[in-house]
């Protein structure tokens, strides 16, 4: 198994076989698409796609379980906003009153819209963490020829992120040895207890820091001045080439949004007054 | 007895101004802090957005203003570098959409770029020691909070159509009380517990680099 940056894909995963930029160009570009969607149905297309290219990745979609909270607070979220805090609107189209409340039909249809709008976007994010590995991101990065420092950090970064959830780990351990237990206490006793993890978190991070600098500048490691110009041989890249299906996958990535954006504004497709579901649920509330 | 100066004798004006024959630049150490704080704050900003959500990035609760406006403190730039991005990938393990989280730096930007400039500019003691080093910093959480709070759901989420007109009170109060509150908790003491150890090592950053 391959540890991801959500959860773990077995190694002889077909995703594997795609070069990591394709993955990174995969995930700023479409998930630009459900900006220029406002159907629902396309974006729930969407959304299947992403799913079936999941599982055809062998995700564990257990790992997913930890989005249902947050689709549904979304969605909760977004039932106030557009449905119970709409306000008074005249112009708009009554379907329900209950407790002082007025229901317009174009309040639940903007507030489908914006729900399945949303939703692919985050299907993108999470197929793209739940596939990629820390070196994934890295090899992507140079492979778009930013600089060493950028990467250099950024892989740190996710490192250290490993290490402060072990760090974290540790001090809750440590607590909990002393006999702290904060089962059945309230929010707010909870909440000023986390400081007592957020004080050794940081000195360990601290201490940490001069380690690694340490063990970086004892391994010629410069950021700076005359060293950092040095061009270095770049090991991680040479694992990885950039295959002909990878340029296939490119293109048709480009060519999908090309074609999204003509359709959008060139003839009006993907919009509201196409939407079949969206006028099959007129039809029934109205 | 020691010739070398006790973090405690250090004045508040030491700390923030480079004494004759110190020197100081930007190292690798400063590269590597800058990562840590990234990592800090990944963890700590997603256990925020995930444990109190209030929808697309925004949480009653965020416990990344910590690391973003200490870490800014402490270390200048890299520390409003490491407080601008971290959101990014916090909000991503939290589900926030790449591009609304791109739409945030802004707002995260200013959060930690302000403590750490009234710092400089007033040259208030990190390590909290009168009346006038709490206000003020107190004042810039507010200041910064409340542009971050004006900025997401006016800018962003109304920009990306997220939210009604109607809604936006609830966002900007959400934003606005969850970082205010969180600053609140953990600011004050984290300054306090760590800052006499931070001005003594080399990470520390005097100007806004180095």
């Amino acid at each position: 198994m391959n540890k991801t940056l959500l959860g773990y894909v077995p190694t002889q995963s077909p995703i594997y076989a795609i070069h990591p930029f394709v993955k990174l160009f995969f995930l700023l570009i479409v998930s630009l698409f459900p900006m220029f969607v406002t159907a629902p149905e396309w974006n729930m297309l969407l959304m299947l796609v992403l799913i079936l290219l999941m599982w055809i990745s062998r995700v564990d979609m257990r790992t997913l379980k930890i989005y249902v909270p947050v689709a549904i607070s979304m969605g909760s979220i977004i039932i106030i906003s557009y449905i119970l805090m709409s306000g008074t609107h005249p112009e708009y189209q009554l379907i329900a009153r209950f407790a002082g409340i007025k229901v317009y039909w174009e309040r639940v249809r903007d507030a489908i819209v914006v729900y399945f709008r949303i939703l692919p976007m985050i299907f993108t994010m999470v197929f793209f963490l739940s596939t990629s590995r820390e070196r994934d991101v890295i090899v992507a990065m140079r492979t778009i020829r930013l600089p060493f420092v950028v990467t250099y950090v950024f892989a740190m970064a996710l490192r250290s992120a490993g290490m402060v959830l072990e760090d974290f780990q540790i001090v809750r351990q440590a607590e909990q040895a002393r006999g702290f237990d904060s089962t059945g206490k309230s929010l707010a006793y909870k909440i000023r207890k986390y400081v007592n993890y957020m004080i050794p978190l940081f000195a360990l991070s601290l201490r940490r820091s001069e380690e690694f600098t340490n063990a970086l500048v004892a391994r010629g490691y410069a950021f700076t001045g005359e060293a950092s110009r040095v061009k270095r041989a770049d090991y991680v890249l040479t694992h990885y080439s950039f295959k002909y299906f990878d340029a296939i996958f490119t293109a048709i990535i480009s060519i999908s949004f090309i074609a999204l954006l003509f359709m959008r504004y060139g003839y009006d497709y993907f919009a509201i007054d196409q939407s079949i579901l969206l006028n099959w649920l007129k039809n029934i509330l109205m | 007895m020691s010739e070398q100066t006790t973090a405690s004798e250090i004045t508040a004006d030491e700390i923030w101004e480079v004494q004759p024959g110190e020197r100081r630049s930007v190292g690798v150490i400063h590269i590597v802090i800058t990562a840590l704080l990234i990592g800090i704050g990944f963890v700590v900003g997603a256990f925020g957005s995930i444990s109190f959500p209030l929808g697309f990035g925004v949480n009653f609760f965020w416990t990344g203003i910590a690391v973003q406006q200490i870490g800014a403190v402490w270390f200048g730039g890299w520390g409003v570098l490491a407080g601008t991005i971290f959101p990014f990938f916090s909000n991503a393990i939290a589900g926030t959409p790449f591009y609304v989280s791109a739409a945030y730096i802004p707002a995260n930007l200013v959060q930690a770029f302000l403590p750490a400039w009234v710092f400089r500019r007033f040259k208030l003691d990190p390590r909290l020691k009168s009346g006038r080093d709490y206000g003020i910093l107190f004042l810039a959480m507010i200041v910064s909070s409340a542009f971050g709070a004006l900025w997401s759901p006016l800018v962003v989420l109304k920009g990306f159509g997220l939210l009604t007109t109607d809604s936006l009170p609830l966002f900007i109060w959400g934003w606005f009380g969850g970082n205010v509150v969180a600053g609140l908790v953990f600011n004050f003491v984290l300054l306090k517990a760590l800052s006499a150890v931070v001005i003594r090592t080399p990470a520390f950053v005097k100007r806004w680099w180095s």
